[in-house]
């Protein structure tokens, strides 16, 4: 168990390392989410009490176009090479090879929601600073949650045709229900009208979603993986 | 032997429909609130309880493929989730129909039609996913896989009208607490048998179907090897 | 009662129908296909045996 999770650990460095210095899919899936915040203000023409009752939505619409950007590349980075074949071969286990993969990627979205946040308070005049760490809070469960289902959807679609299609296709459904907790709990945030009660039903709903999701990917994993 | 099975349960299916279909427009009183129109309700919630069994099934052999590697309980993973979905189909639609006569929208953003339409959409990814994949146990592990993680939906579905402090626009569970009237039970559970048969009768055809598969698939190896 | 809500209830009915109609014909074309190429590949089995 711990050996796993150190294992994980490095998978995770290892990741981040070789992210951090190509940036391929953190420039890309930065810049995808900056050019949907300038399209949304396009799209909706909209007075101040508008823009607060759908930030939230906004917000998490951006995230998570960004996250299956991300996630997509988690395992098809070890395709050249077959660097994936020779992970799966070696004495880790398939779940910390997982686990390691999906904390990568809630970093480098982390990454890419911190520039993106930013730029939607500008472009869109929210300010976000007076409520930073609640919305940290539901940033962080929403975003593991983005991750962790991606990882291991991206481990399913890494050897599909068309994986950069059908990994959208299988992963929306799917986050439907935490897309719903984040977007309703940014939305209150943000507009400064949270009510006690909605708080402990998004966050019930979002700690549910993740643990679930969790707990399945790790445990199935190892079949996905090891065909 | 299969196809007497699949006769049967077609013309069992078939038999008990037009019965059941007898008592519910010739039969039955109308609602007193909605008049003709609840007699949607005999195919509106059969469909989606047969669904439920069928993808019950589906994960029941998902995991067993998961665990014993025979294609076999794929075949029926697969079988069962399209048909499944077909019957969702026709639950989100005659719901869709209903919904315009008695709220007057076609649809509502509400939990029960949310996370109904998602388990749609994701056993449809299921279904679109699979012939992406060409290496066959390749395909079947990953299958078993999403429909695993699409099952954890349903019981969101099923607790989407019995939450306590959730607003829908959908009615609540009438069954368990007696809303439906004795009168309508009959037709109601009958319908169930009726959607069970007629699915299990289409499931059996495609099983077969998907049994051809493998060995065209392996008459195709046998081809190549010559 | 009124004579829409007879109409909604007739729109539902063969909506079901018409879907479950639809994916009947799409076995029976899928399973006429599957025939073919099956009857295909065993007289070219056959053929290249002997």
């Amino acid at each position: 168990m711990k050996r796993g999770l150190l294992a994980a650990l490095s998978i995770a460095r290892k990741d981040l390392k070789t992210e951090l210095r190509t940036k391929e899919s953190l420039n890309a899936s930065a810049s995808f989410a900056l050019v949907i915040l300038v399209l949304f203000s396009f799209a909706f023409d909209l007075d101040r009490e508008s823009i607060y009752a759908i930030s939230g939505g906004l917000l998490w619409l951006v995230y998570s176009f960004a996250g299956a950007l991300i996630v997509n590349r988690s395992f098809a980075r070890e395709l050249p090479n077959d660097c994936l074949d020779v992970l799966i071969a070696s004495p880790t286990p398939a779940w910390s090879l997982f686990l390691g993969k999906a904390i990568a990627a809630f970093f480098l979205l982390l990454i890419v929601e911190a520039i993106s946040l930013p730029v939607f308070g500008l472009f869109y005049n929210i300010s976000w600073t007076g409520v930073f760490w609640p919305l940290l809070l539901t940033i962080s469960l929403a975003t593991w949650g983005i991750t962790v289902v991606g990882a291991a959807f991206s481990a399913v679609t890494v050897n599909v045709r068309l994986r950069e299609l059908m990994l959208p296709v299988l992963l929306y459904p799917v986050l439907i229900p935490l897309l719903i907790g984040g977007m309703g709990m940014t939305t209150q945030l943000l507009s400064g009208n949270m009510a006690a009660a909605d708080r402990n039903q998004y966050l019930r709903q979002l700690i549910a979603f993740d643990a679930i999701y969790t707990a399945l990917a790790v445990y199935l994993i190892e079949f996905v993986l090891v065909v | 032997m299969r196809e007497k099975a699949v006769y049967a349960c077609a013309i069992a299916g078939i038999a008990l429909m037009v019965w059941n279909l007898h008592t519910i427009f010739m039969g039955l009183p109308n609602d007193a609130l909605q008049g003709f129109i609840f007699r949607i309700i005999f195919i509106h919630v059969p469909a989606t309880i047969a669904a439920y069994c069928f993808y019950t099934v589906a994960l029941v052999t998902s995991i067993l493929f998961l665990a014993r590697r025979n294609f076999v309980y794929d075949s029926i993973s697969v079988a069962c989730i399209e048909v499944a979905t077909v019957l969702i189909l026709v639950n989100l639609v005659t719901g869709s129909i209903w919904g315009r006569n008695q709220w007057g929208v076609w649809w509502a953003w509400d939990l029960r039609l949310t996370t109904q339409l998602m388990c749609f959409l994701l056993y449809l990814g299921y279904l679109l996913v699979r012939p992406a994949i060409t290496e066959p146990t390749q395909r079947a592990t990953l299958s078993a896989f999403i429909a695993i993680f699409a099952y954890a939906d349903i019981p969101l579905v099923v607790m989407a009208i019995r939450l306590p402090n959730v607003r829908t626009q959908h009615p609540g569970p009438v069954l368990e607490t007696g809303g439906l009237a004795p009168v309508y039970v009959a037709p109601f559970v009958i319908g169930i048998f009726v959607m069970l048969l007629i699915g299990t009768a289409l499931i059996l055809v495609r099983l077969q179907q998907e049994s051809e598969q493998r060995e065209i698939d392996s008459l195709r190896r046998e081809l190549h090897a010559l | 009662m009124d004579i829409t809500n007879l109409r909604f209830l007739f729109y539902g009915y063969s909506a079901a129908w018409l879907i479950v109609i639809l994916f009947v014909l799409l076995l029976v074309r899928r399973g006429s296909r599957i025939d073919r190429e099956l009857s295909r590949l065993k007289a070219l089995l056959a053929d290249r045996q002997r």
